[in-house]
């Protein structure tokens, strides 16, 4: 039921998101081209945070998302390069070199847990990206990297539209595609959220050995949130990939990918299909604005915020919004 | 292979192993006695080489001079932020204390982004930084080995500490059980502060010889950070004795590498973190 609602509500999201350009560009006309691109930043963000929290959910702590970012980014840019395939394979494509790239590090660190496994993955995602780098440079571009066709051409005619309105229209169609992309990652989140799969892994959570007893196969399972994770952040690399124009071993595997994939639902609240994307909405918003107001030195502000998140709300947006609803629920 | 080339890739590793140590024994004090996951850790290592650059610009102060003021300086930067935050989150999730100690590390990295700008700043204008010794064949440079030697003394200072005294006892014992600890009348909280100061000091310390040895920028923190916490990890969580250990294997396989492999100096952070994933893997698996 709480399913079937959910799915109504993203629906209505799915409308709101589809006409949300539109609506900037009446209401903000000039300055829609940057409220754009914020939404840009969210989106990536909350594909990227709520991917994170799936493979969270069963205790397994990645420092490795750069890397699948990173392989669905370069898998794209090679296949563009090196053939004359439609653009639109190198998505399918992403997905799969991310999900085959989780399989290989999922099924070695199994045994693996807490700072360990996170400190192995982070290992993992380092390693690949030197890898990168001294493939032959015909084939990756070694470390000046590759350029990358964008995805979308808007037709416009020189001289008769303003340079802003054409801004806007190359973003515009890169936004409808990340917001297809966040749908998507989010009904894969209702959808575990709210089969058995969700008692699983927070079972392996919890404790793996009590779970095991109780006859939850932890391997499978923690592999199969290794894939489910893995598949946006790939795509996501690869859409990101024609949008920016270009690969690189330092800035597509970059560590920052991975620390704001923790980040993020951490400050959202964790273990949630909502508390990632708030985070997103949130972080994002929050970096923009210290940007426009403080421009040199402003991740000090950033930085202020994430240390009193934490003391202020240990529990994340969720959990803040969960506290006000019980206070509210109390007074009555 | 060439003989001396080799035994000059083992002595400069077994050099660059000093310094590993130093900032990667803080870092396992931290998360040994107090449990705290610092994300923090590599930016007090960079605050230390950037106030020893200050001292030196400002003053002149040697670096050796400098050693006595910012051990002492990051020792207050440790209590203060112990106080102001860290202390809060003793009993949170790892996940939040690895945000908390996130974000004071942005915002460290940021301060120092806007008082020294992002060039690369280095204490190069010393006498005695192109003093080197020839034997048989094999070069040593002044500069390393004093590091190597300052960063061993201290190291061993700090065994010593544990080992011997009062002080390292009562560590010792909050790190084994807090609450067993407390009922024997430790003020843990004290403890705490003083382990946390401590280990702001060493990373500090570790600051000023590489703004000797290399030419920082305030964003060199964040490597530090994440490759010490692969030293403590490769160590064993609250193993501070094999924190020599781990930092002589990644040191020796860099430097290998470095020397013995065309092109190989561009290979350095991938075999460092090729053995970490390797030791973690195998050691895991033998465990199952």
């Amino acid at each position: 039921m709480k399913l079937r609602m959910n799915l109504v509500l993203l629906a209505l999201a799915a409308v709101l998101l589809f006409f949300l350009p539109d609506l900037l560009k009446l209401f903000f006309d000039k300055a829609s081209v940057s409220y754009l691109s914020l939404l840009i930043n969210a989106t990536s963000l909350a594909i990227l945070a709520l991917s994170w929290d799936i493979l969270a959910r069963t205790g397994q702590l990645s420092l490795a998302h750069a890397a699948f970012f990173g392989a669905g980014a370069y898998s794209t840019a090679i296949l563009v390069k090196q053939t004359d395939v439609s653009l639109w394979l190198g998505l399918p494509l992403a997905a799969l070199s991310a999900v085959l790239l989780a399989l290989l590090l999922g099924s070695v660190t199994l045994q693996l847990r807490g700072i360990y496994f996170a400190i192995a993955t982070l290992s993992f995602a380092e390693v690949l990206k030197a890898v990168i780098q001294k493939l032959p440079s015909s084939l990756a571009g070694g470390a000046a990297g590759i350029n990358v066709e964008p995805l979308f051409r808007p037709q416009f005619i020189a001289g008769e539209m303003e340079r802003w309105e054409i801004a806007f229209l190359r973003n515009e169609s890169y936004f409808l595609l990340y917001a297809g992309l966040l749908l998507a990652t989010i009904v894969l989140s209702l959808l575990i959220e709210s089969s058995s799969l969700s008692y699983a892994f927070s079972a392996i959570r919890t404790n793996e050995e009590v779970a095991a007893v109780m006859g939850v196969k932890a391997a499978r399972f923690k592999l199969l949130a290794f894939v489910l994770s893995s598949m946006p952040v790939g795509i996501l690399g690869a859409i990101q990939a024609h949008r920016i124009g270009s690969v690189s071993p330092d800035e597509t595997f970059n560590v920052g990918t991975t620390v704001l994939a923790l980040v993020t639902p951490i400050f959202g609240g964790l273990y949630t299909s909502l508390g990632p994307i708030l985070g997103a909405l949130g972080l994002a918003s929050i970096e923009e604005f210290l940007r426009r107001t403080f421009s040199e030195g402003y991740l000090i502000g950033y930085g202020i915020v994430l240390v009193l998140s934490i003391l202020f709300m240990p529990k994340g947006i969720m959990g803040l919004l969960r506290s006000l609803r019980k206070a509210q629920r109390e007074s009555l | 292979m060439d003989l001396t080339l080799l035994l000059q890739g083992i002595l400069s590793g077994i050099l660059a192993s000093g310094l590993y140590a130093l900032v990667s024994v803080g870092l396992a004090l931290a998360i040994g006695v107090i449990g705290i996951v610092n994300f923090a850790h590599g930016e007090f290592f960079m605050v230390g080489a950037f106030l020893a650059y200050q001292l030196f610009i400002s003053f002149g102060f040697d670096p050796v001079l400098s050693l006595f003021f910012v051990a002492p300086a990051l020792f207050i930067l440790g209590a203060l932020i112990y106080r102001s935050s860290i202390q809060f989150v003793l009993k949170a999730p790892e996940l939040n204390q690895m945000l908390l100690t996130f974000g004071i590390g942005i915002i460290l990295q940021n301060l120092a982004l806007v008082i020294w700008g992002g060039d690369p700043r280095s204490i190069s204008n010393v006498p005695y930084r192109s003093i080197g010794y020839q034997v048989g064949g094999v070069s040593i440079g002044l500069v390393p080995l004093a590091s190597f030697l300052i960063s061993i003394f201290i190291v061993a200072g700090l065994y010593f500490v544990l080992l011997k005294t009062p002080l390292g006892r009562a560590m010792r014992a909050v790190a084994q059980n807090r609450t067993g600890a407390s009922l024997v009348g430790l003020e843990v909280n004290r403890i705490y502060l003083l382990a946390f100061a401590l280990s702001a000091a060493l990373a500090g310390l570790g600051g000023v010889m590489i703004a000797v040895i290399q030419s920082p920028t305030p964003v060199v923190g964040f490597a530090f950070t994440l490759k010490a916490f692969a030293i403590v990890v490769l160590a064993g969580l609250g193993n501070i004795r094999g924190i020599l250990g781990a930092s002589l294997l990644v040191a020796l396989a860099e430097s290998l590498v470095a020397t013995l492999v065309p092109d190989g100096d561009s290979l350095r952070n991938a075999v460092f973190f090729a053995i970490i994933f390797v030791v973690l893997i195998v050691r895991s698996r033998r465990q199952a």
